[in-house]
């Protein structure tokens, strides 16, 4: 028996959802007494095991939420330069396996969208599901002979988001160390995202426009997709094989084929960022497949974040020498994307832009030279590090620049935490970033 | 349709679900049931005698009317190619979701017959058919869910399951009742939760492993004094 275990309950009225994230800040209380009465015993103990504790007790209430608070556990574990190493281990579980929900629930599900249920629609369809796509699970189905992969959605998912959030909020704020105010504009942002993630019918136009745009790109598959077999909570597409990136990386995948992966999810995030102006912004490992022919198999588009002119040149400007050099009209970029306040003082501003100049220097380092090894620890060490650093100025306690740069910082170290786990190396020049030198 | 002009020889076969559509169409047009079933009898053309062929009073006709949903509803979901496949647990999740879906059609003549009943513990009269009904069923896929193993089979309390299932079921049908979310989502939900919930009493559990501890301990007592508590 090691399919997981079917889910027994969601909490899913505020009430109880609030309950389960009672009952983990007492845990996580608890967990802090434990720490420091053990830390008056041995000074030296450092705060891995608090961190531990503390990761598995937010997971578990995070996975029996479901839906949005799982979301959010998933964008957490993206942010590895955000947290801990602990909380990134544990949240990456929910990357993979949620339980699943009841066969008869399914069957009700189709009933009510097409009045049919799956065993009328499809010709084969299996009742348990292959995995877990957090909001929703994936089934295997065929028609006519077509291998077909079906993501349904669980219900009142739309409705909860809001109180789910709301909920995360303490939690978001203690691990990230901001204050609630400050914290808002950023969920605001993150709700409006994860609304449209749960509007399945969008998720079917956006995944045909996009794999439509990003066709001409080398190694990359995309399912088809069957408009006429999806609705609200359902998206029937075809049936991918291949496997998860842990998976492939256990078959020891020679240099060759692991940069031949590499480049392919290189050039489709830069040909996105760069030329379509809105991009996948779910890099998370569960999205992808490797295909036995050794392409890259993108497999969910629910979260597009579209990049308005005023953030898209003044950021990717920043990744230009040219820019970077001249620090006046960095200071104005900056300004632009609210990284500098206006009513910081001059020493302020010296500050803040010594160490943004600093972080988007590391972050752009990759599109300085025409090809770049992410194998290499060195430039994921100083990019750790320097994260760790900020966390620690109080300077950086409040938040600071707009709120794209949420769903784009998560998208490319998303990008760059993939690729380094590929260990690829890529050449960085194919889509390279529209640059503006004056502000 | 205008009755009161139609003649002898255009009038209809009296039959059960013709008596059955007719009174709902009365009790949901006027809001209360017919005075006598003389009056009930002459507005629709029938003899009483007719009606009482079928029915002894309204309220059999309420109750038949809840009973045949329910019947309906077992034998639907029995014809689903799935059922096999179904565990216990899923063979009652499966007739909560097909009883709600068919009741939908009748949603008003639900919300109007539930809405007399009295809160109470014993069963109201127009429930007692379907009671029996769901009773039967639930006895049958527990009992196939005991001996499969994955429910668990208690002395005394394994004859209650059966209410147990009763009682959740009125609760989703108040829920229901109550339920305005756009295509009754939030009942399903209640439903997948509150069945899951119910099934996992019936399942192994800790307080089994816990309670067959102390039967442990307590015929071992003599140990209690050796081990020097």
């Amino acid at each position: 028996m090691s399919e997981p275990k079917e889910q027994n309950s969601i909490p899913t009225t505020k009430v109880q959802r609030s309950a389960k994230f009672v009952s983990t800040g007492f845990k996580i209380g608890g967990n802090y007494i434990k720490h420091y009465s053990k830390k008056l015993f041995n000074p030296e103990m450092n705060n891995d095991e608090l961190n531990q504790d503390n990761a598995a007790d937010i997971y578990e209430s995070l996975s029996e939420l479901k839906g949005s608070a799982l979301k959010v556990a998933q964008m957490l574990s993206m942010d590895k330069n955000l947290l801990p190493k602990a909380y990134v281990d544990k949240f990456s579980l929910s990357q993979y396996n949620a339980p699943p929900l009841s066969g008869p629930l399914i069957v009700q599900t189709f009933r009510k969208l097409f009045g049919k249920t799956p065993e009328q629609i499809y010709d084969k369809f299996e009742l348990r599901s292959t995995n877990a796509a957090s909001i929703g699970q994936v089934h295997r189905a065929e028609l006519n002979g077509k291998k077909l992969a079906v993501k349904i959605q669980y219900p009142g998912v739309g409705d909860s988001i809001s109180s789910d959030l709301k909920l995360v909020k303490p939690f978001a704020f203690r691990l990230l160390g901001m204050s609630e105010r400050e914290l808002d504009v950023y969920m605001n942002e993150v709700e409006e995202r994860l609304v449209e993630e749960t509007d399945y019918e969008l998720e079917v136009r956006r995944s045909i426009e996009f794999s439509e745009a990003c066709a001409g790109l080398n190694n990359l598959v995309f399912p088809e997709y069957f408009p006429e077999l999806s609705g609200k909570r359902v998206i029937t597409m075809s049936w991918l094989e291949g496997m998860h990136l842990k998976e492939f990386l256990a078959t020891n995948p020679s240099q060759e084929l692991r940069n031949q992966i590499g480049q392919a999810m290189w050039d489709f995030y830069n040909f996105q960022q760069h030329e379509m102006r809105a991009v996948h912004a779910d890099p998370h490992p569960g999205n992808f497949l490797i295909t036995p022919e050794g392409k890259l198999g993108i497999i969910d588009f629910g979260c597009i974040k579209e990049m308005p002119d005023d953030f898209y040149y003044p950021f990717f400007s920043t990744t230009s020498t040219d820019l970077l050099d001249n620090k006046e009209e960095t200071i104005k970029a900056f300004r632009q994307l609210e990284m500098i306040h206006t009513n910081d003082t001059p020493q302020q501003v010296e500050f803040y832009y010594e160490q943004y100049k600093e972080m988007i220097s590391l972050f752009a380092q990759p599109y300085m030279t025409g090809s770049f090894d992410f194998g290499k620890n060195e430039f994921f060490d100083n990019l750790y590090s320097f994260g760790e650093r900020l966390a620690r100025m109080p300077e950086f306690k409040q938040a600071r620049g707009v709120k794209h740069f949420i769903y784009v910082n998560r998208t490319n170290f998303g990008l760059y935490n993939i690729l380094h786990e590929l260990k690829a190396q890529v050449k960085t020049d194919t889509f390279k970033p529209h640059v503006v030198v004056e502000y | 349709m205008s009755t009161k002009l139609s003649t002898q020889n255009t009038k209809k076969m009296v039959t059960k679900e013709s008596i059955q559509n007719a009174y709902i169409d009365y009790v949901l047009t006027e809001g209360e049931q017919p005075k006598s079933v003389y009056i009930f009898a002459k507005k629709n053309e029938m003899e009483e005698t007719e009606f009482y062929q079928f029915f002894g009073s309204f309220d059999a006709i309420e109750q038949s009317l809840w009973t045949d949903i329910t019947t309906k509803t077992i034998a639907e979901i029995k014809t689903q190619e799935v059922w096999g496949q179904y565990n216990s647990r899923e063979k009652a999740l499966s007739f909560f979701y097909s009883f709600f879906e068919l009741l939908k059609s009748k949603r008003s003549f639900a919300t109007y017959s539930a809405k007399k009943i009295h809160k109470g513990f014993s069963t109201p009269t127009v429930w007692q058919g379907a009671k029996s009904e769901f009773e039967t069923f639930a006895s049958e896929i527990l009992k196939d869910g005991i001996e499969s193993g994955e429910l668990t089979d208690r002395k005394f309390f394994a004859d209650k399951y059966k209410d147990a299932l009763w009682v959740q079921f009125v609760f989703v049908l108040n829920f229901w009742l109550n339920d305005i979310s756009a295509g009754f989502e939030k009942t399903d939900e209640a439903i997948e939760k509150g069945v899951n919930v119910t099934f996992d009493l019936f399942q192994r559990s800790p307080i089994d492993n816990l309670l067959e501890y102390g039967k442990f301990l307590a015929k071992n007592g003599g140990m209690k004094e050796k081990m020097g508590f």
